[in-house]
Order: C-alpha cells, then structure tokens, then sequence
C-alpha cells in the first residue's frame, strides 16, 4: 500500500504541474489585469487545435508554434475587446469573456465538426521511466520540465527585467505608470497576450493527454479557477503551489475513494477558504477592494 | 334620432384625411397580411422534439445524432402527414436541464413526439415528462437497463440496446481472455448497469473482480486510475465510460504504457470516441450498434450513408443511425397513425417494423424495447484510413431465438407497462 500511495503521490505531483501551467495564465491575467478571464479555457483549446493543425500540416515540430499564436490572438482580443473593461465594473468582464468562451467553442465546432480529433505524442517521447513502484511517463517528465522552466523564466522576467517591473508596477497603480510616461495599453496587450500564450502553451502540452473537441475548454477552466482561487487571485506562487496540492489531493482521492475525485478540489477549496477566505497566499489589493 | 345621426344627415358622411389614410394603411395592411394568415392556418407546420445536447461532456456525440434525426425528415421533404414538418432542436446540458427542455417542447412548442436523451440519465429524465404528459418519446442512444425496465411507461421507446444485451454478448469474449477483471465505470446510470452486468457475469462463471472504481463524469486524467489498475495486474479491464472520457481513457492508457498489455474492452462505444484517440492509441474490444462498411446494412442504410457524407464529407457515425433510425421511427409512425393524436402513435410505433436483413427489427409492445443485432469489433491492427478503426468479429444474436434469448422475455423484464 505505501508504494502505490508513493506512486500516486508522484503522479499527483506531476498532474499537478500541468494544472499549475493551465492555471498560471488566468493568474496572471487576474493579478495585472484584474480582468477575470471565463475565455482563458478557450484560449487553452484553441491552442491544442492550432497544434493539431499545425502538427498535421508541418509536423510535431511546427506544433510548437500554437502557444506564441494563441498569444497573438490573445493580443487582438485584447485590442477589441478586453481593454474597454479596465476599470469597468467586474461583471461587465465576466459577461464579455464568458461569452467570447461559448463563441470560440462555437467557432471551433463550425471548423472542426464536433468529434474529437486525434494528436500523439512525438515518438522519442513515447515510453516510460519505473524506479520501484514509480511510474512516470517521459511525455509528462517533458511537462514537468517544461512547466518549471516556464515558470521560473517569467518568474525572472518580472523580477530582474524593466518591463516586469513596469508590469508589477501598473498593475498595483496604472495611473502613476502612465503619469511617468509608459504607453500602458501596450504593456497591457503584452500582458494580455503572455496569459493566452501559456494558456496555448497548456493547450500544446495536453493536446496528447486529453480529447481535443471543442468542449474541452470545460475540462480546464474549472480546475484553473480551483487553483488560483484556492491560491489566491492574482498571486504567482500561490497558484503554483495550489496546482501541485490540487494534483496531490485528486491522485490520492482516486486511490482511497475514487468516486468522490471529481469533488475533492473543491471540498479543498472549500477548505481552504474558510480558513483564509483570500487563498493561501492572497493579499489584500486596494485596486480590487 | 340620436345627435350623431342628426350630424350625418344634415352633413353628409365626413371622413378626415387623417382617418382616411389610416383606413387605407390598414386596408393595404390587411390584404398583403391576409394571405399568409389564411396559408398559416392551412398549412401550420407539424413540430418534432428533439432533444440533443448542444453543451456539456455528450455534446460531440450528440451532433451526430441530431444530423441523423435532421436528415430522416429532410429525406420525407421536411412533409408529414402533407403538412411541414419541423425540428424543433434544445439543449441537454445535465437531466434537470433535459428534463426542462421537454417540458418547454410539449408546453411551448406543441411538438406532437420527440426523440434524444443522449445520457441515460437525461433520457431517464426525459422519459419522465413523456409519460406525464403523454408525448411519444423515443430515446435513441441511452442504455440504461432502467429506461425499457423499471421505469419503462407507455410512452417511451427506446432504440439502444441495452446494457445487459450488450453484456451478455461482450462477456463470453472477455471471459475467453482471462477470468480476472478490472471495472472502470462512470458514476451514473450507465456505467452502474455496466459494473453490475459485468460482475454478475463474472462471479457467476468463476471469476472474479480485482478491483473496481466509479469515475466521475468529465474526468480529465485516468493516471491515477491506470496505476491502481496495473498495479491490480487484472487479466482484463471492463470499461463503463463514454464519449470523450472513454477518448482521454484510451490516449492515458496508451501513454502510460498499456495498450496491449492488458486487454481493455467496452460495450456501446461509438465511431466518434475512437476518431478522437488516434491510430497509435487505438485499442479494446468493443459491441457496436452500427458500422457504415457493414455489408449486411440495408439498401435504405446504405443510401443514408451515402446521402450523409454528401452532405457532411465524411462517414456517417452509429450515432447519426442511431439519430437517423430514432427519427425515422417516429415520423413513420405518425404517418401509419395518420394523426398527431398521442394515443394513436404510440400505437403505430408498437406495430412499425423496419426490415434489416432477416430480421424485422422493431419496438416489442411489453417494453417498448428495440430488438436489433450488435456488432462485436476490434481494432484494426494496422489504420490506415482516419475513419475506419473497426474490425468487425460478428453480429450477434445470430438467430431468431438467441436474440430473444438475450433481450429477455416478458417473465424477465423489470417493466410494468402502464396504460395510455
């Protein structure tokens, strides 16, 4: 028994990371843009259909394109329609993304047909590695791995680099950032367009684990907003370490009393929120008061 | 004399030019209107329920089985009974939103039957407002034992075979294999039928069940279930899950090494479930409804097949037959019925018959149950067309006796048929 509950531990670890990389977009989005974004699972899906087009016409390779493509949708939403919220009343975002959600999955339905369609792995990670009753695939050690490195290159890249000083800046006070002389809107649009990115980047990684249909945004978007609800909105840490605990909590769920896996993230969440009604690392931010 | 008729006869009849351009305008208005009130009255258009999820876990399924429906009246010239005829299409999201469809389709719409449920348990929950408010009702993809069962009414028709015939053709294949399974089945009323069907089966035949999980609609990742599955080291794994969860199941367990290792088999899956996994993750044992490269379909199937791919460019899915035969059923009964009269259909569609090959396959009158063959398939070894996954063992019951033998008599069924 302590094996198999070693064992899920790893995996639940490493399912973890993949809803850490789902859910850090619509984090990051919330904490710089205080926009809660419905269509983030959208952006995720229209990611792994641009990796199933891509990989289909140019090979796994071109595959890789999908995640900097659904940025660069995410940027023109952003210009058309996201940027008249700012400072709107919250709902009014809710409504907006949650219809542009039913409108891309309606627009994928209309290209795509509704049935799933297939995407595999490349072949050189195909297989699996075993160290006692440890399993893990090398596609989800590619996951693991990939997750991390993104994680700590946008963490560096807000941290050490002027334009993620000036993204850290404007989201607590955008009126003294433009006041100095920054072109806001643009920063923004990046923003914007960086959340979908890892969104698509989400989309890719799953692609190969999960059924690509147009209701699979469904699929991602709950557990994303689990995540960063339980690990505070807005926060980057908080979102990550709630990924890895949802993982955790849903492998070993499934070992003890598999029936309740589907609920056991938000019996966590419940949890959690009443003992810190802000998630566990959620501040208190007068934009948002 | 009253002062109004006073005024006119020293007057004359005045009429203002206001009135008078008003008069006209209404006048004009009427005779353009008329026409089309008076054709409306003649011609007012017979309306169809159908009930197809348009959201939620079943909803890329269910398009097949609403182009099936769609395409069975578009092949009548949208006509019954020499009136129009309409599809009216709403959404199936869970039950209580099934449930609340039917509801505004009999109470709003005034559809004179309806056809969908694509869930068992949105059928079930369909079935319930049919038999209140006695509309035929066909349920064309569910299988739960319960729908032609226990809860069976004089209303509802159902094409589906249901779990226990699947199972008891599937069993004996599984068996042959090894008598250690594994049960992985979705927490609702199909996948119930199925670990119940199935474990019976087993345990009765000297086997046994190594273990057994209920799975929660929608889940995204079976990782966690695979390793208690390998770990359990069954000589088979049952599976009770379907549409996409049954396509993510398939591409984890590939992933996770499996595919081959342990046979995995599955009754009442679908074209569409297998197209999502993908020619390297394709794998199992499987019962089918139907196969659109069936030799035996047919002329009637053959040419909807055909039509269908005209029409969509690609291969007609079991669940466009099943959507198709649904429909067909109960547009044919209306026009045996020769009346939109409740009463009067159900009735035509107890007596309706539909030849296929030696058998004429129709709905049994003591529970309203479709008697058909199944398709028991593979996967081909090697894929080389995007659509064609199955290989096709047989069609079971061969005789006239074994299917009678394996939908169960009268004495068997669990339905106390109501009246009208």
């Amino acid at each position: 028994m302590l094996d198999m509950i070693l064992s899920q531990a790893v995996n639940g670890l490493v399912l973890g990371f993949l809803y850490v990389l789902i859910a850090i977009g619509l984090s990051i989005i919330f904490g710089m843009l205080g926009i809660v974004n419905f269509a983030h699972g959208a952006f995720f899906a229209v990611g792994a259909y641009l990796a199933y087009v891509l990989g289909k016409e140019f090979g796994w390779w071109a595959a890789l394109a999908a995640p900097l493509l659904t940025g660069a949708i995410g940027v023109v939403v952003e210009m058309v329609l996201i940027r008249h919220l700012y400072g709107k009343e919250p709902l009014l975002g809710l409504i907006l993304t949650f219809a542009l959600a039913l409108l891309a999955e309606a627009v994928l339905r209309l290209i795509f047909g509704g049935a799933p369609v297939p995407f595999a792995a490349p072949k050189f990670l195909a297989g699996f590695v075993e160290y006692g009753p440890i399993l893990i695939t090398k596609y989800r050690l590619f996951v693991l791995v990939t997750t991390a490195l993104v994680l700590v290159l946008f963490w560096a890249f807000l941290a050490y680099t002027p334009y993620g000083r000036i993204i850290r800046a404007g989201s607590r006070d955008p009126e003294m950032v433009g006041l100095l002389g920054i072109n806001l809107p643009v920063v923004f649009s990046g923003v914007f367009g960086m959340g979908c990115l890892l969104a698509g980047l989400g989309g890719l990684l799953a692609a190969p684990l999960w059924t690509i249909s147009p209701s699979m945004a469904a699929g991602a978007i709950m557990p994303a907003f689990v995540i960063v609800t339980i690990g505070g909105l807005g926060s980057f840490l908080g979102a990550i370490v709630a990924g890895l605990l949802v993982g955790i909590t849903t492998a070993m769920t499934i070992q003890f009393q598999p029936e309740w896996s589907g609920a056991a993230m938000y019996i966590l969440m419940a949890a959690i929120l009443l003992i810190r009604p802000r998630g566990l690392f959620g501040e208190r931010w007068e934009r948002f008061e | 004399m009253t002062e109004q008729m006073k005024t006119l006869a020293t007057t004359g009849l005045r009429i203002g030019r206001r009135s008078l351009l008003l008069g006209a305008s209404s006048l004009a208005a009427s005779r353009l209107g008329m026409p089309y009130i008076g054709n409306a009255a003649a011609a007012e258009s017979i309306k169809i329920g159908m009930i197809w999820a348009k959201t939620g876990n079943i909803v890329d399924q269910a398009e097949y089985l609403a182009q099936g429906g769609m395409l069975a009246l578009e092949q009548r010239g949208n006509m019954l009974l020499g009136r129009p005829a309409e599809i009216v299409w709403l959404d199936e999201p869970n039950p209580q939103g099934a449930q609340q469809s039917a509801e505004r389709l009999v109470g709003e719409q005034k559809v004179v039957g309806m056809v969908g449920g694509a869930l068992s348990s949105f059928a079930l929950a369909i079935s319930s407002v049919a038999k209140k408010a006695k509309i035929p009702y066909v349920a064309a993809n569910a299988a739960t034992g319960d729908l032609t069962g226990k809860s069976c009414n004089k209303y509802t028709f159902r094409l589906q075979p249901p779990v226990d015939v699947h199972a008891r053709i599937l069993a004996p294949y599984c068996a042959s294999i090894g008598k250690k399974w594994y049960l992985l089945t979705a927490s609702y009323a199909f996948g119930q039928d199925i670990k119940r069907a199935f474990t019976d089966y087993i345990t009765s035949n000297g086997g046994t069940v190594v273990g057994a999980d209920e799975v929660p609609v929608g889940t995204p990742d079976y990782s966690s279930f695979i390793l208690k599955i390998r770990a359990a080291k069954p000589d088979v794994v049952i599976g009770g899950i379907s549409a996409s969860d049954l396509t993510t199941f398939l591409k984890q367990w590939n992933e996770l090494g499996m595919k081959g290792k342990i046979p995995f088999a599955e009754i009442s899956v679908g074209n569409t479930d297998l197209w999502g996994v993908g020619p390297e993750a394709a794998d199992g044992l499987y019962t089918i409804t139907w196969w659109y490269k069936n030799p035996n379909n047919p002329p009637e199937e053959q040419a909807m097949a055909a039509a269908y791919e005209k029409k969509y460019n690609r291969p007609a899915a079991d669940k466009v037959w099943m959507g198709w035969l649904g429909m067909k059923s109960l547009l044919e009964a209306i026009e045996m019925a020769k009346s939109t009269e409740p009463a009067a259909i159900v009735h035509a569609l107890e007596d309706w018959k539909y030849r296929r090959g030696d058998l004429d396959v129709g709905y049994r009158s003591f529970d309203h149950q479709m008697i058909n063959r199944v398709l028991v398939a593979g996967i081909h070894p090697k894929i080389t067309d995007k659509w064609d996954y199955f290989d096709i063992k047989a069609e079971l019951p061969k005789t006239a006796d074994d299917i009678a033998k394996a939908f169960g008599s009268q004495a068997d069924s669990a339905c106390k048929m109501d009246t009208l």
